[in-house]
């Protein structure tokens, strides 16, 4: 099949509404939701300590966690396989090729990434806004929610780019997810199985999913980073 | 009658003398200004007074009850407010601004909308209700950021320069809000270089030089 046939395929699948297709697309972003759900108040409320708090060990969390950025996704599932397979310390709990073990590899991808631009949100914050609220009578719950709020475009923005890395990543889910069909196998594992069995078709119909979704949450990202710099 | 009584309130900073207070009197109702060069440490004294920042040593007395710095205790910071030199208002409504000292107090909605806007109409804001804080003019930031102090009915309420970078028309209605917080019983500390400011009636001059009050 030549990649014009194979795109008119991909299009009438996508429109069709295929079943696979779309139930691929529903794991994936159903993982992906439920990992943000979970990493969100993690990493905010993480990156607002480290930039609100000193402490012994500071310098290093944030160096480490900087450096845990660049960590390859692939690393992070053999780490988590190790963990959760039949020999690991969590073997009994049988998580290893279910969603929510996929669902625990995108939290700590995600985590990193919340963490070190919420830090730099609060810590770029206007330092006049904590003394503000402080001036007003407010205590240390309100003063977090308020700085929170202050730099919500910023946050959003972290958001967004954490959600860009984990809903396209391939090697923590295709280790810890086993890439079953309809039930651990997403949009990025599934267009390389499609892709490997030389079902274009199916390939590129969920690599356009995947490239709407980047491209959507991409321009989200560059909404809240000009929306934090007014 | 005594409103805060400070003894022995220091701040260094790279063995800098930020400041050295022997003995500082402030009486209810009063109102006082803070004076001296840039540097004499007028915002310090300020800072530490509304527990934004902790001196290196000190103690006080409000109204009879004693207090320390470590921690600064928070039936104390509801007795008074600080308004920055350039004041910061929180990216939200105006109305949520002067409310932001209400609701960090408890104070219930009915009450507090009825608070807001006594204090819209005081700092008479309110044809400009609708426009984000950002978009106001220096001289409305400052209102806002008065209306917000004022809302709360402080005991004690510490000015930083509030007439500072403002223009004739702002500057005058800026001192016009001061006059009349003043005549409300609160005790004003205000840090100022405005002459205006300096020559209101009954406001007594504190002159700070090189971080103590010699007058």
């Amino acid at each position: 099949m030549g990649l014009v046939d194979a795109t008119q395929a991909a299009l009438l699948l996508l429109v069709s509404g295929d079943a696979e297709l779309w139930g691929t697309v529903g794991v994936s972003l159903s993982v992906t939701l439920r990992a943000m759900l979970i990493a969100m108040p993690l990493g905010i409320a993480a990156g607002y300590l480290l930039a609100t708090n000193d402490f012994p060990g500071r310098r290093l969390l944030i160096i480490v966690t900087q450096g845990l950025l660049a960590s390859p996704t692939v690393v992070v599932g053999l780490i988590l396989y190790l963990l959760l397979s039949r020999q690991g310390i969590f073997g009994e709990l049988q998580l290893l090729f279910t969603q929510t073990a996929m669902v625990i590899g995108q939290v700590l991808i995600a985590l990193p990434v919340l963490v070190a631009f919420s830090l730099s949100a609060i810590q770029g914050a206007d330092p006049r806004a904590r003394e503000t609220a402080l001036a007003l009578g407010a205590g240390a719950p309100r003063i977090a929610w308020t700085l929170l709020l202050e730099v919500r475009f910023a946050l959003m923005a972290a958001v967004c780019s954490a959600f860009g890395r984990i809903v396209s990543e391939i090697g923590c889910a295709l280790m810890v997810g086993g890439n079953i069909a309809g039930v651990t196998r997403n949009m990025p594992t599934a267009i390389a199985l499609e892709t490997s069995k030389g079902d274009f078709a199916q390939g590129i119909a969920l690599g356009i999913v995947l490239l709407l979704v980047a491209l959507g949450i991409n321009s989200a990202f560059a909404f809240f980073q000009g929306e934090s710099r007014r | 009658m005594s409103l805060l009584v400070v003894r022995s309130l220091a701040k260094s900073l790279a063995r800098r003398v930020l400041l050295a207070i022997d003995d500082l009197n402030l009486s209810a109702g009063k109102s006082y200004v803070l004076t001296g060069e840039n540097g004499s440490g007028k915002s310090t004294l300020l800072r530490l007074l509304a527990g934004i920042e902790a001196p290196d040593g000190g103690s006080g007395c409000f109204e009879g009850r004693p207090f320390g710095w470590k921690p600064y205790p928070d039936w104390l910071r509801r007795q008074l407010t600080y308004v920055h030199q350039q004041p910061y208002l929180f990216h939200s409504s105006i109305a949520d601004n002067i409310a932001y000292g209400l609701r960090a107090r408890g104070v219930a909605r009915g009450e507090r909308e009825r608070l807001v806007d006594d204090a819209l109409s005081w700092a008479r804001l309110r044809h400009l209700l609708d426009t984000p804080p950002a978009r106001l003019s220096g001289g409305e930031k400052q209102r806002l950021a008065l209306a917000r102090a004022w809302v709360l009915r402080p005991k004690l309420l510490l000015l930083d320069e509030p007439t500072a970078n403002l223009d004739a028309d702002s500057r005058q209605q800026t001192i016009e809000l001061l006059r009349t917080f003043g005549s409300s019983g609160t005790t004003a500390v205000i840090a100022c270089h405005d002459r205006d400011v300096i020559e209101l009636p009954d406001m007594q001059r504190l002159d700070l030089v090189g971080g103590r009050i010699v007058q």
